[in-house]
């Protein structure tokens, strides 16, 4: 073959490759968004039907089975847990960022290693301590406890984009007069707000999809969807089952699969990415 | 810098801006650490807290005489290891692939993290209902047309740990290539080319310039992957429960069995801490080892 053929079918296999690729990634969320459109009599069919009567029936019954009070614990729990994480993490990641303070480096370490120990070791205790506080089964337990999660992905990724602000506009800041507060709220955080939409984006997605820490504290009261979608396994010889759960999950799915298709960019500059 | 009025503001500004973030960690994180610490050094049944006692070691000592214990960590090492290795491997090939453009780029990259995005609960759900079920399954249907006939994947052994393999493989894949995608964009296009004109062919210039230049990326992405592999739940707890008999039950499922389910909180935390210190050993050993002569060179930053 000659070099330039030769180059033509490596690229060829290249684009082949990167298309299986995708289809793999691809596959399970286009494998039950379809499912769920499905009745009975298509949802267990092989080979798989492509063509088939849409119906919303399994909507329908998710609906009947209570499932917006599930969704609506997940949206207060997780708001509320982002908010509170990006607002006690912002400001330490701009201190972790300016201040010369000795010891800083290594607390910043630690923060690192909390989202490296295993949650399980976490969960054990403070079950233990929310039950004797009555917060099992509460939305503010589930809240608070997040911050393990979320607080050092905001503070480890707010430090690298407060990083990238040149410190000569805290300087110009100062000599106008700004004191260390004034600079940070109206000169340091307005040029990082890109990073702050990164780690609200990121913290959202880690702390809807969290499973461990929701089983074992959420109790009866506070269950977010991945717990309740769990209850769905019970009888799943059921066809009928198969488009229940596959409904719902499109439910749980939707909101982080949407955020992230149309602000791509922010999820990508949380892994050093630059915006595209 | 050195004005101690200066030094005097920066600590009470450290105190507004770090302190509540500090505070909030010591209550969710330190406490309960501790506690965890502390209690393993207690024979404690959760229902039966008068009878706590302090045992000192003991709990440690049963751990190593426990066959149910010793398998968790066993199984723990062989799942975090094959499925960072697999990740580490496909998600720079990915990266590399995907390196030189092609049309769409853009759409493929934000496509290639769905899994990641994914909520893993959801993701095993549908792995195990569609994809690896035994008599309607995609995987037993694919492998019927070249006349295979598929196991009862999730139900046996070992294709059961073969399951949760690849479906932790599939969520953690665009992690690595997200990364390494970024920290390829970042490398001077003049250092590939000039090993090009070099006469190096593509394998050459991966092996000799690429990787070693990605290999602060590649270690702390190591360190990162055992971090999140060796404490994984939901994918086991879904697909398997840790079937069938002890199959696959890992670390952290042994811990949850044992001090949620069977309420030994000191025994039960006594694993959760060996599991903690053994990741976090293995850890700095390797960046001890990977990240040798790095910044030596380059002097610390």
């Amino acid at each position: 073959m000659s070099p330039l053929g030769r180059r033509r079918a490596l690229e060829a296999l290249r684009l082949v490759v990167i298309a299986l690729a995708v289809v793999i990634a691809v596959l399970p969320l286009a494998w039950v968004v379809l499912a769920s459109f499905k009745g009975p009599a298509d949802v267990s069919q092989m080979p798989p039907r492509l063509l088939f009567t849409p119906t919303l029936d399994n909507y329908n019954r998710v609906l009947d089975a209570g499932f917006f009070a599930f969704f609506r614990n997940s949206v207060v729990i997780t708001v509320a847990a982002v908010a509170l994480s990006v607002a006690l993490g912002v400001p330490a990641a701009y201190g972790f960022s300016r201040l010369r303070v000795r010891g800083a480096r290594g607390l910043l370490l630690f923060v690192l290693a909390v989202r490296f120990v295993p949650y399980i070791v976490f969960a054990v205790p403070l079950f233990v301590i929310m039950v004797r506080l009555g917060l099992v089964g509460t939305h503010v337990g589930l809240t608070v406890v997040y911050i393990l999660v979320n607080l050092p992905l905001v503070v480890w990724l707010m430090k690298s984009f407060f990083d990238d602000v040149p410190t000569d506009i805290d300087d110009a800041a100062a000599v106008d007069g700004a004191n260390r507060v004034q600079s940070f709220a109206y000169i340091v955080l307005p040029s990082a707000l890109a990073g702050v939409a990164c780690v609200t984006i990121l913290s959202f997605i880690f702390t809807w999809n969290e499973y461990l820490l929701a089983l074992v504290l959420s109790g009866r009261a506070a269950q977010t969807l991945p717990v309740v979608l769990t209850r769905f396994l019970g009888g799943m010889e059921d066809p009928v089952r198969w488009g229940l759960l596959s409904a719902s999950s499109v439910v749980v799915l939707a909101p982080v699969v949407l955020v992230t298709l149309l602000v791509h960019r922010y999820v990508r500059a949380g892994f050093g990415g630059r915006p595209s | 810098m050195t004005h101690g009025t200066r030094s005097a503001s920066d600590w009470r500004a450290a105190a507004t801006f770090i302190g509540p973030a500090l505070v909030a960690l010591a209550l969710v994180a330190v406490l309960p650490t501790v506690w965890a610490i502390v209690s393993s050094l207690f024979d404690w049944h959760f229902h039966r807290p008068h009878l706590r006692t302090f045992v000192w070691f003991d709990n440690y000592r049963r751990l190593f005489g426990d066959s149910r214990f010793l398998n968790a960590a066993w199984i723990t090492f062989i799942y975090t290891s094959v499925s960072v290795m697999a990740t580490m491997v496909l998600g720079t090939m990915l990266a590399l692939l995907t390196k030189a453009p092609f049309p769409g780029k853009s759409v493929v990259r934000a496509l290639l993290t769905i899994p990641m995005i994914m909520t893993p609960v959801v993701s095993t759900l549908v792995w195990k209902t569609f994809f690896f079920e035994a008599d309607v399954g995609l995987v037993n249907w694919l492998l019927s047309l070249v006349g295979v006939d598929g196991p009862a994947w999730v139900a046996r052994s070992p294709s059961a740990l073969f399951t949760i393999l690849v479906v932790n493989i599939w969520f953690m894949t665009p992690f690595v290539y997200l990364v390494m995608d970024a920290a390829l964009d970042g490398f001077p296009q003049e250092v590939l080319d000039a090993a090009h004109i070099d006469g190096a062919n593509y394998w050459q210039r991966v092996h000799h310039v690429i990787l070693p230049m990605l290999r602060a990326t590649i270690v702390f992405t190591v360190i990162f992957r055992i971090t999140i592999d060796a404490r994984m739940f939901e994918i086991i707890h879904v697909m398997t429960g840790g079937g069938p008999a002890r199959d696959t039950e890992v670390l952290t499922l042994w811990v949850y069995n044992a001090a949620l389910r069977n309420f030994h909180l000191g025994y039960g935390n006594a694993g959760g801490v060996v599991l903690m210190v053994a990741v976090g050993l293995l850890c700095f050993a390797i960046m001890l080892v990977g990240l040798r002569g790095i910044y030596q060179r380059t002097g610390t930053s």
